[in-house]
């Protein structure tokens, strides 16, 4: 569609650019601004047209028009920049040192117990954390206690629209929020802190935290569920899922046991937008929390987390952690960081072969900018 | 006293169907039976009113078919029955048509098939002209108000002189129009129903009413046609006026007449032209048309829609070729005249003119002028849904589940209102492109389903009324379940046959004449098809919408959602709101982002106002119904509901 000064539509662009081009995240950065774009399992549809060429909706998406250097530039201590895993303030090895948080989160319980943290100090007022039904759908949630935070805790596997959660909540005007986010929706969030819309009403100023998660794709949900009814399995039954490191295979717990599914069925799961990120680590979150597993240690190491401190912001919530006594950190074993930003410059690499792929040309690069320095960096080795 | 049974030699203002209905009562007609459709519904209508006094059976049939079987019967039992329908419900009716052609009948029987050229209410122009004479039957069209009542009554008596069924072909400038007409007598004996068959099979009378032996008994309805053209040589229905020997003959039929003579009226060509208005239009008498074919060298033929008189008439000169020697015709096959759409006096003073050489006069240059400025003022009259419809509401639902499901699904039309679905600008979500004939949806969808096997993998959909799922949908749906046809068959139930005025259908209680009667249920018939049936109102668009998007993404089953809401014209809705609905300005986004207008822009509800000064919409209470469902919609909840008081 067309707007009535002649220019494609935001909505068409975003179609265009995005939606038709595989490349949509489902981060929801465009939903909940408007009636016209929504969330299904975990698609953006675009329900009806709109002929707006300013609209909201294009104005925050983290796969249109994204200025790496800018955002960097701006949102970080320059001293703190690493250009495979962003601004690094701080390093870790942590866990909660609660047992039972750890018990019921994915490995060392970090982003519940600094999640908590922020709600009882009174950081936030609440925490938009992604829920399931029983579809393996996720809605971004809002959490406003423990119990709530408590009960979706865990990794998620399918995607999450969280960042139009965000929007609804900013827009309920029922306090400060903070937010855990995967790498794209932080980003999404990032282009908000970075240049808020005229008519935003403060909603960015709200923001208080995000934690990141370390990501490497996520499952298309509707692909997934196919997936796990061909597996005889029934999504409503599953109580949590891992990839053990060196088994090529997803473990799925039920309550009637594990069941495994070869990694070969589910990566044809993967959504495909995932292909083309450069971020593993969510680099413009204010802390970063992944799992730690390293292959030669990783019994020793599945109950930690591996935790980047990025911003001033985070740097605050961790050490008030330390202080109160609820997170355990130690000194992440030598080689670790080096490994964790390895992996992330070769994520780096391969999304932007993939990128180069698509487009068919080095020159253009979708949604990222050739001319960025750090796009630059990572595009060395790449040839048309 | 109603005015369909004024007495003899009053002078009455009748529509043309009222005419048709008064012609049909004062040849005693017994049984009355139809389908509704435009312009053809008023005279099942009208001679319902007047059932009970006038001793008539009146129906309104399931379709056209049975419409005209049930007629027939009465034809067999000796009484005399009128079956009335639209241009294309002749196409429904045909196949029992030509059986009972060939079987013939025995008391008087009419099929009256009105039709619309320029298809003013319809989604075809079909001249169902050709089915006389391709069936074997004989044709008659009335060329004006007193003609529509007396051809309707002398019809009857044709049907009885040759024992066959007779066609009276109207259309809407005729059945839709109103004029003077002088009653003649109301009967006042009633037939007595009986029905023999127990004499030769070739007795017409007495044996049975069977088309075999097909060939003797195909030479039998030939010489019945014979006998009709005897009769149409002398009938006073077609008459001839103006000079001896006129320039230029005007042969034609119907509606055309009218125009036809407003033409020469307006070139003033009353002494250098004439016209044969011909009532009996098939099978044409030769006589008469040589003698009048004689008198010049020119003709034009005036016809709606197809040139089935000019060919006709060409025929018939090309077989009198050495008596009447080489004619120059003019009419729809040479392009004088368009063989689409409507005529009018304009259209016909334009070919005549032209032909005779004479000036056309146009309007003043000034005046023409002024015309178009005050054209562009009026207000463009877009086809769209009533405020209040329940199908903008169901279409939103659809289009909303098929976009959610995106795999780019579409809805296989139907015939109805719902038509509109498939129209821009009724609303602002476009769902449906395919529209053909009544049921045809269902057919469509049920076709569509199965091109999985060559790589069409989207959902199908498709839509009916409830009249319309009587009418010619069960045997489609019945097929879908059969060949395991994956399709999501939704009902648009609004209860009645709302597009041509809310006559009574099977789902309901109510006859034609006003008699309880048992209803037949659609959720019922789908589930002993097989199906999963739901109900849903339409209003109900979160829940509406559940169910769509579950039946959408169902693969391997027939679903059926009936969404049910009654329609916002039917009388006992009409003017009863339930919400009295406004719009909070102070929240309304209207054009920025965060709306854009939704309301205005795609819902496109008539009753929803854009006020361009304030920028914010409005809302039309004069013609708001109340429905609530903008209320639904609106992302500010800036339309605010309040249950109506009750009046």
């Amino acid at each position: 569609m067309v707007s009535k000064a002649g220019k494609p539509s935001s909505q068409e662009i975003l179609k265009k650019n995005v939606l038709n081009a595989d490349l949509c995240t489902g981060c929801g950065a465009c939903v909940n601004l408007c009636p016209y774009q929504v969330i299904y399992h975990d698609r953006t549809v675009q329900l009806h047209r709109c002929d707006l060429d300013d609209g909201k909706c294009r104005a925050f998406c983290p796969r249109w028009e994204i200025d790496l250097d800018l955002l960097r530039s701006s949102l970080c201590d320059s001293a703190d920049l690493t250009p495979e895993i962003g601004a690094v303030k701080d390093y870790y090895l942590s866990r909660a040192t609660d047992p039972k948080l750890r018990e019921i989160a994915q490995h060392g319980g970090t982003v519940t117990a600094l999640m908590e943290l922020a709600l009882t100090e009174g950081v936030i007022d609440s925490a938009i954390v992604s829920a399931g039904n029983h579809q393996q759908e996720q809605r971004g949630f809002k959490a406003i206690d423990k119990v709530s935070l408590q009960k979706n805790a865990g990794s998620k596997f399918t995607v999450s629209p969280i960042v139009a959660a965000f929007n609804q909540i900013a827009a309920e005007n029922s306090g400060n929020v903070g937010v855990v986010a995967t790498p794209c929706q932080a980003l999404a969030l990032a282009k908000m802190r970075l240049k808020p819309l005229q008519d935003d009403a403060g909603h960015i100023d709200k923001l208080k935290i995000v934690i990141g998660l370390f990501c490497g794709w996520t499952l298309a949900q509707e692909k997934f569920q196919a997936l796990l009814l061909l597996n005889n399995i029934n999504p409503a039954t599953i109580t949590g899922m891992d990839i053990p490191v060196g088994k090529k295979a997803l473990v799925i717990k039920t309550g009637s046991g594990e069941k495994i599914i070869s990694f070969d069925h589910v990566e044809s799961c993967i959504r495909e937008a995932c292909r083309y990120c450069l971020d593993s680590t969510a680099e413009f979150a204010d802390i970063s929390v992944g799992s730690a597993r390293f292959g030669n240690e990783w019994e020793e190491m599945r109950g930690w987390n591996q935790m980047i401190v990025r911003t001033a912001r985070g740097s605050k919530l961790v050490d008030l952690a330390l202080h109160r006594g609820i997170l355990e950190v130690r000194k992440a074993p030598d080689g670790i960081l080096k490994e964790l930003k390895e992996a992330a410059a070769e994520k780096k690499r391969t999304a932007l072969e993939n990128i180069v792929k698509k487009s068919g040309s080095v020159k253009n690069l979708l949604y990222l900018n050739n001319s960025d320095p750090l796009v630059k960096k990572f595009m060395v080795k790449i040839k048309r | 006293m109603l005015k369909l049974l004024s007495p003899a030699n009053r002078e009455v203002l009748f529509m043309g169907n009222e005419a048709i209905a008064r012609g049909a009562l004062e040849a005693g007609v017994n049984v009355a039976s139809g389908y509704p459709g435009t312009p053809s519904s008023e005279i099942i209508e009208s001679l319902a009113t007047v059932g009970k006094e006038r001793n008539l059976y009146v129906e309104w049939s399931t379709n056209e078919k049975v419409a005209l079987e049930v007629a027939a019967a009465a034809s067999f039992a000796g009484l005399r029955s009128l079956c009335a329908m639209k241009q294309n419900g002749v196409n429904v009716a045909s196949d029992f048509l030509l059986h009972l052609a060939s079987s013939g009948t025995r008391g008087g029987i009419v099929l009256v098939t009105c039709e619309d050229p320029g298809a003013l209410s319809s989604v075809n122009e079909g001249d169902s002209r050709y089915f006389a004479r391709m069936l074997e039957i004989p044709l008659l069209e009335p060329a004006n108000f007193q003609e529509a009542k007396d051809l309707t009554r002398w019809a009857f008596e044709l049907s009885e002189e040759i024992r066959n069924i007779v066609v009276l072909r109207s259309v809407t400038r005729m059945s839709h129009a109103s004029g003077n007409v002088i009653c003649g007598k109301l009967p006042v004996k009633f037939r007595k129903a009986h029905f023999v068959y127990d004499g030769s099979i070739m007795d017409p009378l007495r044996g049975h009413v069977i088309s075999t032996p097909v060939v003797a008994k195909h030479s039998l309805q030939q010489g019945k046609l014979k006998r009709a053209t005897v009769l149409f040589e002398n009938s006073p229905f077609n008459d001839y006026s103006g000079p001896k020997k006129p320039e230029l003959l005007l042969i034609t039929s119907s509606a055309c007449f009218l125009y036809s003579r407003e033409a020469i009226d307006m070139l003033n060509l009353q002494k250098r032209t004439g016209i044969l208005k011909m009532d009996c239009t098939w099978p044409l008498p030769p006589k008469l048309l040589k003698k009048h074919l004689n008198s010049t060298d020119k003709i034009m033929i005036v016809e709606e829609v197809l040139p089935f008189l000019e060919e006709n008439l060409k025929t018939l000169a090309a077989g009198m070729g050495k008596e009447i020697g080489i004619k120059t015709f003019y009419g729809k096959m040479d392009g004088t005249l368009p063989s689409v759409g409507e005529l009018n006096p304009d259209v016909v003073a334009a070919a005549l003119a032209k032909i005779m050489k004479v000036k056309h006069k146009s309007l003043p240059a000034a005046y023409t002028k002024e015309l178009q400025k005050a054209a562009a003022l009026i207000p463009a009259r877009e086809l769209t849904f009533c405020p209040g419809c329940p199908h903008r509401a169901s279409f939103w639902n659809i289009h909303n589940a098929i976009a959610l499901d995106g795999r780019e699904g579409f809805v296989c039309g139907d015939i109805g209102c719902y038509a509109m679905g498939a129209l821009f600008p009724a609303t602002g979500y476009h769902t449906t492109p395919t529209l053909h004939s009544m049921g045809s949806g269902t057919g469509l969808a049920s076709g569509f389903a199965k091109l999985a096997a060559f790589g069409f993998d989207k959902p199908i959909l498709t839509v009916c009324g409830d009249s319309t799922f009587y009418h010619a949908v069960i045997p489609a749906l019945i097929n879908a379940q059969h060949n395991r046809a994956d399709i999501t068959f939704i009902v648009l139930d609004n209860s009645g046959t709302a597009m041509t005025g809310f006559q009574p259908h099977p789902g309901l209680t109510v006859s034609a004449m006003g008699e309880l009667v048992p209803s037949v249920d659609i959720a019922g018939i789908c589930k002993a098809i097989g199906a999963n049936v739901a109900i849903s109102d339409p209003f109900d668009l979160d829940g509406t919408c559940k169910i769509l998007n579950s039946f959408v993404a169902d693969k391997g089953s027939l679903n059926v959602l009936i969404m049910r809401q009654i329609c916002a014209l039917s009388p006992e809705k009409k003017g009863k709101k339930i919400f009295d609905v406004k719009v909070n300005e102070a929240l309304c986004l209207g054009e920025s982002c965060g709306c854009n207008r939704l309301c205005t822009r795609i819902f496109r509800c008539p009753a929803l106002i854009w006020d361009r000064s304030k920028k914010k919409a409005v809302v039309d209470e004069v013609i708001c119904a109340g429905c609530g469902v903008c209320y639904s919609i609106c992302p500010q909840k800036a339309i605010i509901r309040t249950e109506a008081e009750k009046k």
